[in-house]
This record gives C-alpha cells, sequence and structure tokens, in this order.
C-alpha cells in the first residue's frame, strides 16, 4: 500500500523463544537495577508461574525484591496506589509485569506513580500528560492475545465514579517483552481460543482500518499468517510449545500493527457489548468480527481480500478470483470460529454466549456509535447500521 | 522573503482564517441542525472544545450551554475539557482546503485529541454534519467520510442560516 503520510512508532525490545524468562536478569543489570518488583495477580500465582519466574531470579545477582500479586481483572486507582505504595516501601527500582491486560496496565499506571511521585495519578489522565521517561517496566504477558505489552496505553477503573480511565504516553511502554511459552502452556483451551481471536481481530482491523500503514500491515499479516497456522494445532495440542511461541508473537506483532494503526468497528462494537453485557473481550472479537468484515467490504473489499493470503496461504488465494477474495477470506473465518467452537464450545453468535439479550443491542449500538475506535473503521456507520450488524452477529 | 517563508506564511494566512469561520460556523450549526443541537445535548454548560494548530498556532474555543447549542468562549480554561490539536500547519491546511477528511486526518496521525474519546467523535460528526450543509456536494464529499442524504432543499435554507449568522460575526467584529 502506499499512503501520503504516516506515523510509526514501538521502541519495545521483544525478547521471545524458548527459555527467554532466564534472559530477564540480564535485562535487569544492563539497565543497572538491582531492586525489582513483581506485579501480577493470583491466577498466575495458582498456576505456578511465579514459582517459574522466582526461580530464575533467586540464582541471579538482583532477586525479586517485593511481589504484589493482588490485581483484579479490572485494575482501580486504589490498586495502583496500593501497589505503588508497596514498591516505595521496600525501595525498588524496576517493574516487572506477568500476567494478562488488566496486570500489564497496572504496572503502566504504578510506573507513572512511583516515577512521577504523589498519589494522583488522575493528573496524568488523558493524550500524552507524561513529560519524560518512567522507571524500567518489563512485560511478560501471560496471555497471547491483548498486545497491552507493546501498546502505549493503560486503562484504569476510576470505581468511585463508575468510569474507565485511559492514560496514553509514548513513556507508558514498557522497555522490553518477554515472550517465553512456558507462561501460556497452562492456559485453558477456551482462554486460547478466545485470546487469540483477539489477537487475529487486532491484526485484521489494522490492515483493513483507515489508519493502516506498510509498516502496520508488515506486522498485521504475519500476525494473521501466525494465528491462521498455528491454533487450531495448539487447541488440538495444547502443550505445543513451540505453537504457544508463535502465538505469543502474533499477539505482540498485531498488539504493534493495532497500535500504530488503531481498530475499528469490532472494537467498538466489543468494548460496547463488554461493558453492558460483561462478555469478556476476545469472546466478542471472534464473534463479531465475520460480521463487521461482510459490512466493510463495500468500502474495503480489496483489502479485505488481500487478507486471503496470510489467512489461508497462497494456493487458496492464487486459486480464487479476486473479486471473490473478500467473501473467501469471510469464510474462513467462520470456519475456523466453527472449528473453535466444536473444540472448546467458543462461542459463535452473541446467542450462543447467554450473555446478550436482544432488547441489549439497541443499547449497545447506542454506545458503541461514540466509541473512539468507530473513527478509524474504513465506512462510516449510523445507529442503524451497528444495529444491523449486531442483530446478524446476535444469530436468532 | 524566500520561496518557502511565503507559501508557510500564506498557509498560516488560510488556515488562521479557515479557523474563524469553522468555529464560527460551528456555533451557528449548533443554532441551526436539530441533529447537531441533539449530539451536543449530551454535554454539560461550560463543557470547552477547542480547536488549534499546535504548538501555537492559530485555533478556536467554544463553550457547551448545555442544550446542545454552542458559543464562543470568552474565558478559556487552562485545560478546555476536549482539545483537539493538528500537529503542523500544513496537516491543518489539508482539512480545512478540504482534501482530507476530519476522520482520515485523524487516521494519518495529523492531529492528536486530548480529553474524552468519544466526545471527540461527536464533534467530529457535528464537523461532518456542518460541512455537509454549508460545502458545496462536490468540496464536501472529499471532507466527509460520508455524505449524508441530504434534501437540496433543506441544505440550502440551513446553508443560508449559517453563513448569514457567520457574516454577522463578521460586521460586527466578534
Amino acid at each position: 500500500m502506499s499512503k501520503p503520510y504516516y506515523e510509526f512508532f514501538c521502541p519495545v525490545k521483544t525478547i521471545a523463544g524458548h527459555q527467554a524468562l532466564e534472559h530477564l536478569p540480564f535485562e535487569l543489570a544492563a539497565l543497572s537495577c538491582s531492586r525489582p518488583m513483581v506485579i501480577t495477580d493470583k491466577g498466575v500465582r495458582g498456576a505456578g508461574l511465579l514459582a517459574l519466574v522466582e526461580a530464575i531470579f533467586a540464582s541471579s545477582h538482583a532477586p525479586i525484591t517485593v511481589v504484589f500479586d493482588d490485581v483484579p481483572p479490572d485494575s482501580s486507582l486504589n490498586t495502583v496506589r496500593t501497589a505503588a505504595a508497596s514498591y516505595r516501601a521496600h525501595d525498588c527500582d524496576a517493574l516487572i509485569a506477568i500476567g494478562g491486560g488488566s496486570v500489564i496496565d497496572t504496572s503502566k499506571a504504578v510506573n507513572i506513580l512511583v516515577s512521577e511521585g504523589g498519589d494522583d495519578l488522575l493528573h496524568y489522565a488523558g493524550a500524552h500528560n507524561l513529560k519524560r521517561a518512567l522507571k524500567p517496566l518489563f512485560v511478560v504477558p501471560t496471555t497471547s492475545g491483548t498486545g497491552s505489552e507493546v501498546t502505549m496505553v493503560a486503562i484504569i477503573t476510576d470505581t468511585d465514579a463508575g468510569v474507565k480511565i485511559p492514560f496514553t504516553s509514548y513513556y507508558l511502554l514498557p522497555n522490553a517483552a518477554v515472550l517465553d511459552p512456558r507462561m501460556t502452556l497452562t492456559l485453558s483451551p477456551l482462554i486460547t481460543a478466545a485470546t487469540a481471536m483477539d489477537a487475529l481481530t487486532h491484526a485484521i482491523e489494522a490492515y483493513t482500518g483507515l489508519a493502516a500503514n506498510p509498516m502496520s500491515d508488515a506486522y498485521a499479516t504475519v500476525a494473521i499468517q501466525k494465528v491462521s497456522r498455528n491454533l487450531l494445532a495448539v487447541m488440538d495440542n495444547p502443550q505445543d510449545a513451540q505453537g504457544r511461541l508463535e502465538l505469543a508473537q502474533a499477539s505482540t506483532m498485531a498488539g504493534i500493527a493495532f497500535s500504530n494503526s488503531m481498530v475499528g468497528m469490532v472494537h467498538a462494537l466489543g468494548h460496547s457489548i463488554g461493558a453492558l453485557c460483561h462478555l469478556p473481550h476476545g469472546m466478542c472479537m471472534g464473534i463479531l468480527l465475520p460480521y463487521v468484515l461482510e459490512y466493510n467490504e463495500s468500502a474495503n473489499g480489496d483489502r479485505i481480500g488481500e487478507l486471503l493470503l496470510p489467512l489461508a496461504g497462497p494456493e487458496v488465494y492464487a486459486a480464487t478470483p479476486q473479486s471473490r477474495r473478500p467473501a473467501r477470506a469471510v469464510q474462513i473465518i467462520l470456519l475456523l470460529r466453527d472449528n473453535l467452537y466444536q473444540r472448546c464450545q467458543l462461542p459463535r453468535t452473541l446467542l450462543e454466549t447467554g450473555k446478550v439479550s436482544l432488547e441489549q443491542l439497541e443499547a449497545i449500538a447506542d454506545m458503541a456509535i461514540n466509541d473512539g475506535s468507530i473513527i478509524f473503521n474504513p465506512k462510516e456507520s449510523d445507529r442503524g447500521e451497528l444495529l444491523a450488524v449486531l442483530r446478524r452477529a446476535w444469530g436468532a | 522573503m524566500n520561496r518557502h517563508r511565503l507559501r508557510l506564511l500564506l498557509l498560516r494566512l488560510y488556515v488562521t482564517v479557515m479557523l474563524w469561520v469553522v468555529g464560527r460556523a460551528l456555533v451557528a450549526t449548533s443554532r441551526v441542525d436539530e441533529t447537531v443541537r441533539a449530539e451536543l445535548a449530551c454535554l454539560p454548560p461550560g463543557y470547552q472544545i477547542q480547536m488549534r494548530v499546535l504548538p501555537a498556532g492559530p485555533g478556536f474555543v467554544v463553550e457547551c450551554l448545555g442544550d446542545g447549542t454552542l458559543k464562543r468562549a470568552i474565558v478559556v480554561k487552562a485545560r478546555p475539557d476536549l482539545s483537539i490539536g493538528f500537529k503542523h500547519m500544513a496537516h491543518a491546511f489539508l482539512v480545512f482546503g478540504f482534501q482530507e477528511s476530519t476522520a482520515r486526518a485523524f487516521a494519518n496521525d495529523r492531529m492528536v485529541a486530548d480529553g474524552d474519546v468519544s466526545h471527540a467523535v461527536l464533534l467530529v460528526r457535528c464537523l461532518n454534519t456542518m460541512e455537509a450543509l454549508i460545502l458545496p456536494r462536490a468540496i464536501a464529499r472529499r471532507a466527509v467520510k460520508r455524505y449524508p442524504a441530504l434534501p437540496l432543499l433543506e441544505k440550502t435554507k440551513k446553508a443560508a442560516r449559517i453563513y448569514a449568522l457567520i457574516t454577522k460575526n463578521l460586521l460586527l467584529l466578534r
């Protein structure tokens, strides 16, 4: 593709591979850090993942100084303040986030407080309100979906006001992301499938959106290819470490893609369904993606058609006439969705989730029309069109 | 003065005039068009919206009255509730020269929004409606992502009222 102007930014070092975690103490030493604080949640500890990291650090020059494992699924200002107080009390000098999206966002927010001082996180809310580098932050994702390890955004809930507060700054980007397949081997089939569909959606929306650019395209297409080639294999053999590593890389690459070219209507609708119906994000993505692509086809069918190559491989791409490639790409995604349903009952429709009622669709459309992602969707949409897509995805 | 400086000066002049017009046109549209009024009605009284060229270029600030209508802000807050900033004068020219839609400009990293993102989305829709009303169809089609179904009579009547309100501002030097 060609574009008259774009920007692309990702300074996060990626450390990916088998035994990648063992490299972490070296990275800390390189930045003269010797008192790291680990931020995680009870699920990670319960799965035994923290014990692995602790063992690695115990044999290094910089054992973990303190572990904060009290991050809830939706992180709050209070959680951030408590974790920051613990960091200060133990005189730490670096942060290691081990977990999914909530843990990573919490760690980014804690980094604001421990670097800037004070307890008023809201002072830094919004876009680009940090003016200097923060403390070293390393991220070890334990799911392969959010891409938060390479984004400059953190979302923290203000529980008193009942709103989610976004923080956006280049300085929120971690120093490094560590992708080690051992951290995702214990993921359940359902979580594996849902998070992979989240990564696939990040990549596809990044590629088909209004803000796509040549650099993000490169990351997005490889991410799509990796998910397409490895997801079902991992579902059939959850201990497939190489497959897990491929999915982890896909998630990070999709994260780099969408943090530079944004997402579109799938996320606008998904954010609203998540807020109103409390449906897990990855589940929403997998359900909505094919229907939004069908809707967008009239605006950018050529770009959707190009997805057939990373989704299905060169033979299917070459054998499909250009005019039929967009529909075939959607078909391939629907087939993947059906295969995942057979393997782990990942819902195929909003109805199958049992959490979304037909009556809620109007409220979802009302909320989605003002979601920040909608502006980057290639096709302008009104409330009625959003409702029509939702009804297709509801699937009665 | 060399050619590049002259070009930048002319760009600045054009963008300054256009921001003057757009700020007043937005206020006028909020009084003339019920769709825009309905969109803005969710914003509280005193809510300020700024649009400007960064870091210290021309711009405008409008203030919500709480009923969906706007007025030009007389006392501007240190940090308006929603601020849309073009990163460069040339980027602003593309939008105000109607060569690029506001949504496309966001997508092309030409501007940054500071404030509630959902309000920025709402503002873009209001700007789209305003442009569809006051610009000839051929130009407006380039300025918005999708040109709305707009009967010619309605467009003409509303555009006339908006231009009348802008002219009144000009004559009264407001």
